[in-house]
């Protein structure tokens, strides 16, 4: 069943009387509890849209910088437990790396909080990273506090387009050898012949000046927007990971299909499943089965789901 | 242990590893008995010094038929007495595996040994101009396999993360013997299917099982540096200063204080200038490209100014910039000049809660009458007291109990944590229920589990109630 409860008080009322959860709507449970902007620290209700929540942390200036497509339509608690990441990845890395502390309902009704509110603690077993990207399969996230940034004081996206994957790759290289310090690093293919390599540079305006002009010396032109990510992505897509070394031959091993890729992090975005069957050899299984058991001895909650 | 058996069990592990890397004679013993938190000592019943992943797995499997407790043990680094044998059992030193197995400086990770001592790795990613973040103050012997155990932090990991931000993956062995891997496989991507099981097991304290090889990430090394000595005439200038930088939205690469009692004692051994008549200095680091840092580095300095600074000197070049760097890293050291004994507190607080804790520290140092200089991470607001006293004399032992006790509190109370990086091990077990309810730990319970249903892998310690001078119950299988 589909529950929507109006309190975190009501969930673990709801998680106690169900059997079973297929999905909870969180959409009531949406409130910013604070705001700290001279600790750089933020914790929210996960109900709260990921846009909601970026603009409440304008007030200070800072923001979470995590960037999945489309903000306006997914939630805090989405973004958690999907693990989900978009084109600044490369700069910001992803979501785990901002987590400070959380609280979460487990299937037994029960409330229990993790972490903190500092921005070091190393205070019992680390329960946060073991919830993110558990698509609520051992617990539903009520609450999380999150590390920040101070917003760039200025963010330049440059792109330039090649004919050959090969001429991408030496730009690319040339890029990953240098001092350069790119918060995005893209390659995209979408409905077109040409790849195209994003590059943007944030932070303070004197660094992202000098970064963008050493790359419009290599032939980058500015005025693009980041859109492409959520373009694609926000159709059905599926995500391949490979060493960032090996990036370019698994692109060009995709022939003409379509494609957007992190080239920092090695990841790439296709429509078609070419990936199937990895379930199988994932080799801490049995860990897996005891941990959804430990959590989740009913099965009240959803199985994990493999991409 | 009763002797009969324990001879069976020293056998035992001479077959798998060989007689010279198998420790049983009490008076060695007497070495691995405590960690670098010393206020308690056990004795393991062995310790076994493996060379390969296979002896770590023979061995394991060894102490499941005799149902002995596990200890895993790096270089013995631990401040929280994580490492040690409450109840006796096998302890697995991991220092004879120590290799780095592979730099992959394209990929910006390399692959090492668990045993491998921190500080190599930066040394060998270095030419590449790639270092491994996590740098603790022990990071010239702390290894790997420890920094996982406890989630390890260090003055530069304010701008870059702690331990957990930078491992990609690892090989654990669990205490039924299963070899299993987490995480980022050596040759794979760094998006994993299923549980982060690699993010479960950071900081589980050596509860989980035994690591044996790490895939860590190598960052690359910031193009230019600028590092400040900020000289201030009390501690609370100098906090008021911390937290003014965080609050300004500047991040530095690290930002460390000390006190006069801790510069007074590094001047005394070490000569490289700190003003002994200062209250507090501040050592503020900015890294990244020449633009940015030259513009938060004034920033920093009228931020200084406006809280009083006397000086603000900027170190001139690498040399003076390390010399800087090896002096707080050596500060805990030095300060066994003044005292016999000190203990240290590890506590954590809101980063604009840093002067309200250092006026805290202030008034306990003065309650018990004993004196508490502090050198910590400022600007992550993990705090440093070192407490001193002198064990020979009862009162003191009891009073700095007592002024640790109500720092720790006092953080929790500021919204905080008992533990920034050090772990709780046996020394903080009391301070759980203090920030966690019974539900937070039973959740935690339930993750320690599923990797080790017996409980049988550094028992005792985390959690309240643990039987502290319990004996467990050896039984040897009949059939075995």
């Amino acid at each position: 069943m589909l529950i929507k409860p109006d309190s975190i008080l009501k969930l673990q009322q709801l998680m106690v009387d169900a059997d079973k959860i297929d999905q909870v709507d969180l959409s009531n449970i949406n409130q910013l509890v604070e705001h700290v902007p001279e600790d750089m620290t933020a914790t929210v209700q996960t109900g709260m849209l990921v846009e909601d929540f970026q603009k409440k942390l304008l007030r200070g200036s800072q923001w979470l910088p995590i960037d999945p497509p489309n903000p306006k339509e997914i939630t805090i608690g989405d973004l958690l437990s999907a693990n989900l990441s978009g084109a600044r990845r490369f700069g910001y890395g992803s979501i785990r790396d901002w987590v400070l502390g959380m609280v979460v309902v487990l299937p037994d009704g029960k409330l229990v909080r993790n972490g903190g509110k500092v921005v070091k603690n190393v205070a019992g077993f680390d329960l946060c990273r073991l919830l993110i990207g558990a698509q609520n399969t051992l617990g539903i996230i009520v609450e999380v506090t999150f590390k920040l940034l101070p917003r760039p004081e200025m963010e330049v996206n440059l792109f330039k387009q090649f004919q050959e994957l090969s001429q991408a790759e030496e730009n690319l290289e040339k890029i990953w050898h240098s001092d350069l310090q790119p918060v995005v690093l893209d390659l995209y293919r979408i409905k077109s012949q040409e790849t195209t390599m994003v590059v943007s540079f944030a932070g303070p305006i004197a660094d992202v000046e000098t970064q963008a002009a050493e790359l419009i010396s290599m032939g980058f032109k500015s005025g693009i927007s980041l859109g492409y990510d959520a373009a694609f992505r926000s159709k059905s897509c599926y995500s391949q990971s490979v060493l960032p070394s090996k990036l370019m031959s698994s692109l060009s091993g995709l022939g003409d299909m379509d494609f957007v890729a992190r080239a920092g992090n090695g990841v790439y975005y296709v429509r078609e499943n070419l990936f199937k069957n990895r379930a199988e050899i994932s080799s801490v299984f049995g860990l897996e089965q005891r941990l959804k058991m430990e959590f989740d001895p009913l099965n009240k909650l959803p199985k994990l789901q493999l991409k | 242990m009763e002797l009969k058996l324990r001879n069976e069990v020293v056998n035992g592990l001479i077959d798998i590893v060989g007689v010279d890397a198998v420790i049983s004679d009490k008076s060695e013993l007497v070495v691995y008995e405590c960690d670098a938190y010393t206020m308690q000592k056990n004795l393991p019943s062995a310790v076994v010094l493996p060379g390969s992943i296979d002896e770590v797995v023979r061995v394991v499997l060894l102490c499941k038929e005799f149902n002995l407790p596990i200890i895993p043990r790096g270089a013995g680094t631990s401040l929280s007495g994580a490492g040690l044998a409450i109840d006796g059992g096998v302890m697995i030193a991991l220092t004879r595996m120590n290799k780095i197995l592979e730099v992959d400086p394209r990929n910006r990770r390399a692959l090492v040994e668990s045993g491998c001592v921190n500080a190599w790795v930066t040394r060998e990613a270095s030419p590449y101009g790639l270092f491994f973040a996590p740098d603790p103050s022990s990071q010239s012997a702390c290894t790997i396999g420890g920094n996982i155990a406890t989630n390890s932090g260090g003055p530069h990991t304010l701008k870059n993360g702690v331990t957990t931000n930078h491992i990609l993956g690892y090989e654990m062995i669990l205490p039924d013997g299963s070899i299993e891997w987490f995480g980022v496989e050596p040759d794979g991507g760094e998006d994993v299917e299923g549980y982060d099981l690699r993010g479960a097991a950071i900081g589980s304290e050596g509860m989980f099982g035994v690591v044996t090889r790490a895939l860590v990430r190598l960052v690359k090394t910031p193009a230019y540096f600028k590092t400040f000595l900020a000289v201030f005439d009390s501690v609370d200038q100098a906090s008021c200063t911390v937290s003014d930088i965080i609050a300004e939205g500047i991040v530095p690469g690290a930002l460390e204080m000390m006190d006069q009692v801790i510069t007074r004692a590094l001047e005394q051994a070490y000569k490289v200038g700190f003003p002994t008549d200062a209250g507090a200095v501040l050592i503020i680091e900015l890294d990244g490209l020449t633009g940015g840092v030259e513009q938060q580095a004034s920033q920093v300095e009228l931020i200084c100014k406006r809280n009083k600074a006397r000086e603000v000197r900027l170190a001139k070049d690498d040399s003076e910039r390390n010399a800087l760097w090896k002096c707080r890293k050596r500060a805990f050291g030095a300060v066994g000049r003044l005292s016999p004994n000190y203990v240290t507190q590890d506590g954590v607080v809101p980063r604009s809660k840093v002067p309200e804790i250092m006026r805290f520290i202030g008034i306990v140092s003065e309650k018990y009458n004993l004196c508490i200089p502090n050198v910590f991470h400022a600007g992550d607001g993990n705090i440093h007291p070192l407490i001193l006293f002198d064990e020979r004399n009862p009162d003191q032992v009891k009073k700095a109990l007592l002024a640790g006790n109500d720092i720790l509190t006092k953080c929790v109370e500021l919204g905080g944590s008992v533990t920034g990086e050090h772990g709780i091990g046996a020394e903080k077990i009391d301070f759980m229920s203090k920030q966690f309810t019974e539900d937070d730990l039973e959740a935690m319970k339930k993750l320690r589990t599923v990797f080790d249903p017996d409980q049988r892998c550094n028992p005792h310690k985390m959690f309240p109630g643990s039987k502290r001078c319990s004996e467990f119950i050896v039984k040897k299988q009949a059939s075995a």
